[in-house]
């Protein structure tokens, strides 16, 4: 059970403020958080003197929760994952003038979304037409009719019904259904240039506009790979259990399908050798990027980043493909783009080290940054999706895309 | 609300000063009350948003309480809300303006749009004004009622927040009956679930003082209400699942069909998108299989794909929460996760507290068939941007190096830590080559040719100069300069800051003194000269004490300080499985996450929902009928209270704690320790005081101090007899009426474990080797002996209590004996018995 939750800038300010139950928690606590030491300050649940906080940070803003009961962690962590996902979606993203200039409707959906320290409500849908987001289209009619109420007059039928994610009966001039593969490739390759561990983190994500009460089945050409799954509440879970097929009345928009991993995977696309040699004061920096297994579409955006070891106290680097960046924080950003036909882009250049030091104890890890379209690198393909009912004019789309995650190479 | 002192450290140029504006405002609402013009709404919204940004940003507005209420009259339902939000945050304090607003709000719990019942029935719960509560009644009444389900929903928490407002209105009024045919009856899920939520509140806080509510606790737990959840679960929201979930976790099923019914049921919720409901369900279905060592070690298998997915997918607060669950169940079945080990790497961009949680992972997992990849990994961490977490990865290979049983590799990777010339990666690994040599002293030869060559100038840490000098002085004669680095430090005793750089300074010029004396002679004077002069009390004593033994005779001074090397076969834990089996039966909850069971952390009244009466002591005794030797005993139900009784066991934790001494710091003082312990034991059995002294120390070191008489330590040498004969009745008197001398806890080789499967096999071993069992009860992965032993030749017992946990191969044991200063010895050959148990 939370009792406050309080919504704080970068500056520490308290920009919102939310008693949940009887007991009132005072202010006094965020200034005790600010004054915590960062390592302590950085734990997502902190015990304080007097309460516990579990905390969340999102786009410079910190959720801050304060109980002093027992209570399931990972409850209030999700709560707040949760209430910072519906404020950027109605708010069109996160930033304390969005949150100030919006307060209002924050105070109006925290209060639909937990009462007396329990979740209540926290499906979009569901609040979206509780409380009416502040878009451009209502502030529009608020200025012509004079009308600027941002409630809607009838209240959610969905929240009694059956299928709490959905709206009652939709409708739509056109029906359209997308459905986005979305992957990112977590990698680390070791000193040794060996892949240590290499794993796909996927989601299916879905945009329905449906008329109606629509059953739709989707299924996979090779559903093996896939080594875990979650599913939304709206999938069932016999068929999946028999045939592997995600049978579900979709919610209405944009939503998570399921989310899975695929482990075991033999190669990353791209290969990225580092080397340093140090002599005498100076370090000799070179790293090549190249295509290891060509996906078959091409790879965009490729970036590498690593943070340049303190003891360096200047850097020369420079590239023959791209442009190299190094920012004051000492992190340098090779922006690459896409592999050139002609060459292999190669960074080079060389780290002065300060007065004293003979070589560079401390080893950089590179970053590496990609994006392919059109392909999902664990081999996931879909099938087919079916609707049980085929409204008018539909349009079903598809597409695929991966992208780095956490991609290291470690020298 | 105080004007908090966040507001005044970081002051926004917008922010008004205060006073003047409130007043401002005041008349301005005041101006606006009565009106009736158009657009009359739009200006009161302006207004109203002024007032609540100042509320927000911490301006007491209270006072223009009396405008606000006057301005309510009015159908825009944001004025509305704005109103109810500002009349929530002000009503306790002013509970007499509070008045004014009631009237408005009953008017609002009529209206004919079910938003505006539900949002006023909603504020007026929230007003908590004690003397205000009668004017509740009424709309609650109807409110439960209300065709609306969202306004039945507000109603039910309206309730909770009634009974907490005062109880004894609430329950006068019959709401928690009410409150149960709806949770039975309503069609709404939500309604049901926030039902279920306010019963189990009130009637866990009615249960202290009345037997009904006591009696309807019970029946929350009952197999029909559980089923009745546990079959619609999937029409709950994800946090009304969380709470049956929680529900489910108390309730006790009849049978293992039970058991598996309900798994079935809750199988396809490990795959809700809620990392919550799924963590609340691993709950469940662990605490379910705990009678069941087999299904249950297949749930381990069952859950790991969810949570690992679950760690991955996150933000990383979500994946620290669940690492933390991960972190507690690798720990208990360390088997289960070896073949994942490549899901606890550390990538460079997670927050340190993960890589932290990761590593222990990692050092607990390690096994035969990855400890060489986990070190390799763990290397690489070593030369990390991160400083602590390379300390941290370090300390992890130490930890390995001394689960392991082949170091080799081990070894060769830590001296290539030393000569990676960083200060802190030598501090951290000096530190572990000295407790892994007093493992393996075998590899001593190696590591002191590397640790040799390492200057003590370089070494500023006080913990890595203990180690070096402790290496020093054990391995004097290895190292051909020990004597003069030792004087070059003690040489510059008065810059030592750290008093335990200083007492090992003395044991090491003592030690070294022992094998290379003409050369070391002159720096232990003045090492004991400036000990005896040292401020800090602990040093000056122990300087006194061996310029005292030395004085009295330098043999037994060897003795003492010197003492033939052995091989320390375990370190101690830092927390006693009794403690982790605590925080694991609080699974999801905070406990895990700050590693503690919530008794350590929380105020009793804080406690919560959470109840715990189950211990390791509430396993079921059966008496050993088995033993031939002692004769077969039927005990009286009372007197099994004794042997279960609970609270000699909290007596024990801090002779535990105490005893455990935490494993990154047991050098401080196991030095000295178990010299004492030595010294102890032949204390009171030889008074003997030898008269001769072969040296004139006052004259050595040039100091006037009187000679003060020794003790000789002799070797503890302990023969137990094999027919010992104790009967269970003389038995259970001895154990209540000697204390605790002695708590241990030793971990048992796989291949006890595998054995204990039959109890009485270990019952049989034991036997042979003069440590006979009385009593002995437990279910897997718990087990519970109680053996006695005698001395061979006098009538002096040990009594023992040996807790076997099998699934964390872990042994406790509580010695209790007539002759305590010999427990020691006898705790030492328990626990050689115990790890012959199994071996061919």
């Amino acid at each position: 059970m939370l009792q406050c939750i309080f919504l704080l800038s970068d500056s520490g300010e308290v920009m919102l403020e939310k008693q949940l139950t009887g007991h009132r928690v005072d202010r006094s606590i965020c200034d005790w958080f600010w004054d915590q030491a960062d390592s302590f300050k950085s734990l997502p649940v902190i015990a304080s003197p007097t309460h516990y906080l579990f905390q969340m940070v999102r786009d410079g803003i910190t959720f801050l929760a304060c109980t002093q009961v027992e209570m399931p962690p990972l409850m209030a962590i999700e709560f707040l994952c949760r209430v910072a996902d519906v404020l950027s979606d109605y708010l069109g993203g996160l930033n304390e003038d969005l949150i100030k200039d919006n307060f209002i409707i924050v105070y109006e959906l925290l209060d639909e979304m937990i009462d007396n320290g329990f979740p209540l409500t926290t499906e979009p849908n569901i609040l979206r037409e509780m409380i009416a987001p502040p878009n451009l289209v209502s502030k529009m009619l608020s200025v012509v009719t004079g009308n600027a109420s941002n409630v809607s007059d009838t209240l959610p039928s969905g929240a009694g019904s059956c299928v709490p994610w959905r709206p009652t009966d939709p409708k739509y001039s056109s029906n359209e259904v997308y459905v986005d593969l979305v992957e990112e490739m977590d990698a680390i390759v070791n000193r040794d240039g060996e892949l240590v561990k290499c794993e796909i983190y996927g989601q299916v994500q879905m945009s329905s506009q449906l008329t109606g009460f629509p059953d739709l089945t989707l299924s996979f050409a090779n559903p093996s790979v896939l080594e875990d799954m979650r599913f939304h509440p709206c999938v069932r879970f016999r068929p999946w259990e028999s045939h592997q097929v995600l049978s579900f009345v979709p919610p209405d928009g944009q939503f998570k399908l399921m989310s899975y991993r695929v482990k075991k995977l033999k190669n990353t696309p791209l290969y990225v050798k580092p080397q340093i040699t140090s002599d005498s004061g100076t370090c000799r920096v070179s790293v090549l990027v190249g295509i290891r297994s060509d996906p078959g579409k091409t790879i965009e955006s490729i970036t590498l980043s690593f943070q340049i070891p303190h003891c360096v106290s200047s850097a020369d680097l420079s590239s023959n493909h791209g442009t190299v960046t190094i920012l004051s924080n000492k992190t340098c950003t090779w922006t690459i783009g896409r592999i050139p036909s002609d060459k292999t882009p190669c960074l080079s250049g060389t780290l002065a080290l300060e007065t004293g030091l003979e070589r560079l104890h401390v080893n950089p890890t590179f970053k590496v940054g990609f994006k392919i379209m059109g392909i999902a690198l664990s081999g996931l393909r879909i099938e087919k999706l079916d609707l049980k009912t085929i409204p008018p004019r539909l349009y079903k789309g598809f597409r695929a895309q991966t992208r780095a995650g956490e991609f290291d190479v470690r020298l | 609300m105080a004007p908090p002192a966040a507001s005044a450290r970081y002051p926004s140029p917008s922010q008004p000063s205060g006073k003047s504006e409130v007043t401002d405002l005041k008349s301005q609402l005041r101006q606006l009350a009565g009106s009736r013009a158009p657009g009359v709404d739009d200006s009161k919204r302006d207004l109203f948003k002024k007032v609540i940004s100042y509320m927000t940003i911490g301006i007491d507005v209270s006072s223009v309480f009396g405008e606000m209420v006057m301005c309510s009259a009015t159908s825009d339902i944001v004025l509305k809300k704005m109103c109810y939000l500002y009349v929530g945050n002000y009503a306790k304090g002013n509970p007499d303006l509070s008045l004014l607003t009631i009237n408005f709000l009953q008017r609002d719990c009529k209206d004919e749009d079910p938003m505006i019942r539900g949002l006023a029935l909603r504020s007026l719960c929230s007003l908590r004004v004690p003397n205000l509560v009668e004017y509740l009644l009424g709309p609650l009444g109807s409110g439960l009622k209300d065709n609306n389900s969202y306004v039945r929903t507000i109603a039910v928490t309206g309730v909770l927040k009634l009974y907490h407002i005062s109880a004894s209105t609430c329950i006068d009024a019959e709401f928690p009956a009410t409150l149960k045919s709806l949770m039975l009856h309503d069609s709404d899920a939500q309604v049901v679930a926030n039902c279920l939520a306010a019963l189990q509140e009130i009637w866990s806080l009615e249960a202290s003082h009345s037997e009904e509510a006591c009696r309807e606790k019970e029946s929350l737990l009952s197999k029909p209400l559980i089923y009745y959840f546990l079959n619609r679960i999937k029409e709950f929201n994800e946090w009304a699942q969380c709470l049956i979930l929680e529900l489910a976790v108390k309730y006790v099923p009849s049978d293992s069909n039970d058991i598996f019914d309900i798994m079935n049921l809750l199988e396809d919720r490990l795959q809700h998108a809620n990392g919550a409901v799924v963590l609340a369900t691993v709950k469940v279905f662990l605490q379910l299989t705990l009678s069941m060592t087999d299904v249950h070690q297949q749930v381990y298998e069952r859950i790991k794909s969810p949570l690992l997915t679950l760690v991955s997918s996150g933000s990383p607060e979500q994946s620290y929460a669940i690492l933390s669950h991960l972190h507690l169940l690798v720990v208990r079945a360390p088997f289960i996760f070896a073949s994942d080990y490549k899901h606890f790497y550390c990538q460079y961009n997670e927050p340190s507290y993960v890589k932290k949680l990761k590593l222990e992972m990692l050092t607990a997992i390690a096994n035969e068939s990855n400890t060489y990849e986990i070190v390799t990994e763990l290397c690489e961490y070593a030369a990390n941007v991160d400083i602590e977490i390379a300390r941290e990865s370090i300390r992890a290979v130490g930890k390995i190096a001394l689960q392991q049983y082949d170091v080799n590799a081990i070894v060769d990777r830590l001296l290539q830590f030393l000569e990676m010339e960083k200060d802190y990666v030598t501090a951290e690994t000096l530190v572990l080559v000295k407790d892994l040599l007093r493992k393996h002293p075998q590899w001593s030869h190696d590591c002191i040719s590397v640790v040799g060559g390492i200057s003590s100038k370089n070494i500023q840490e006080p913990k890595a100069k203990a180690a070096l000098i402790w290496m020093l002085g054990e391995y004097a004669q290895d190292m051909s300069d020990a004597p003069y680095i030792l004087e070059n430090l003690i040489e510059n005793w008065e810059e030592e800051h750290s008093a335990e750089v200083r007492l090992h300074l003395l044991t090491a010029a003592m030690k070294c003194f022992f094998k290379r004396a003409p050369e070391t002679q002159k720096a232990l004077g003045i090492a004991l000269a400036a000990g005896i002069a040292d401020f800090h009390q602990d040093v000056h004593d122990r300087a006194l004490f061996y310029y005292r033994v030395l004085q009295h005779d330098v043999h037994v001074a060897e003795r003492v300080v010197s003492p033939p090397q052995q091989a320390v076969s375990a370190f101690a834990d830092t927390q006693s499985s009794e403690i982790k089996d605590r925080i694991f039966d609080e699974f999801n909850s905070l406990s895990v996450i700050y590693q503690k069971p919530s008794y350590m952390f929380t105020d009793k009244e804080h406690r919560g929902p959470f109840e715990f009466s189950d211990e390791i002591g509430n396993i079921p005794i059966t008496p050993e009928t088995s033993s031939d030797i002692v004769p077969a005993q039927q005990y009286e139900a009372n007197d099994k209270d004794l042997l279960l009784s609970t609270d000699e066991k909290d007596d024990n934790k801090g002779l535990s704690s105490n005893n455990g001494s935490a494993y990154t710091a047991p050098y401080e003082n196991s030095n000295i320790s178990s010299q004492m312990q030595e010294l102890a034991i032949s204390g009171p059995a030889t008074s003997a005081t030898t008269t001769q002294s072969s040296f004139d120390f006052d004259d050595l070191l040039g100091l006037g101090l009187t000679a003060a008489p020794a003790p000789t330590p002799s070797p503890p040498l302990l023969k137990l007899n094999p027919r010992a004969s104790l009967d269970p009745r003389a038995f259970q008197q001895k154990w209540r009426q000697l204390p605790i001398s002695l708590t241990q806890e030793f971990s048992v080789n796989p291949q006890g474990i595998a054995a204990l499967t039959v109890p009485q096999s270990l019952i049989k071993h034991m036997q042979s080797h003069s440590i006979h069992c009385i009593a002995s009860g437990g279910q897997a992965p718990n087990f519970k002996f109680f053996f006695f032993a005698q001395k061979e030749a006098e009538p002096s017992d040990y009594l023992t209590e040996c807790i076997i946990n099998s699934s964390s191969a872990k042994a406790q044991i509580k010695v209790k004996a007539d002759e305590q200063s010999t427990s020691q010895a006898f705790a030492t050959v328990f626990e050689t018995a115990l790890s012959k148990f199994g071996m061919p």
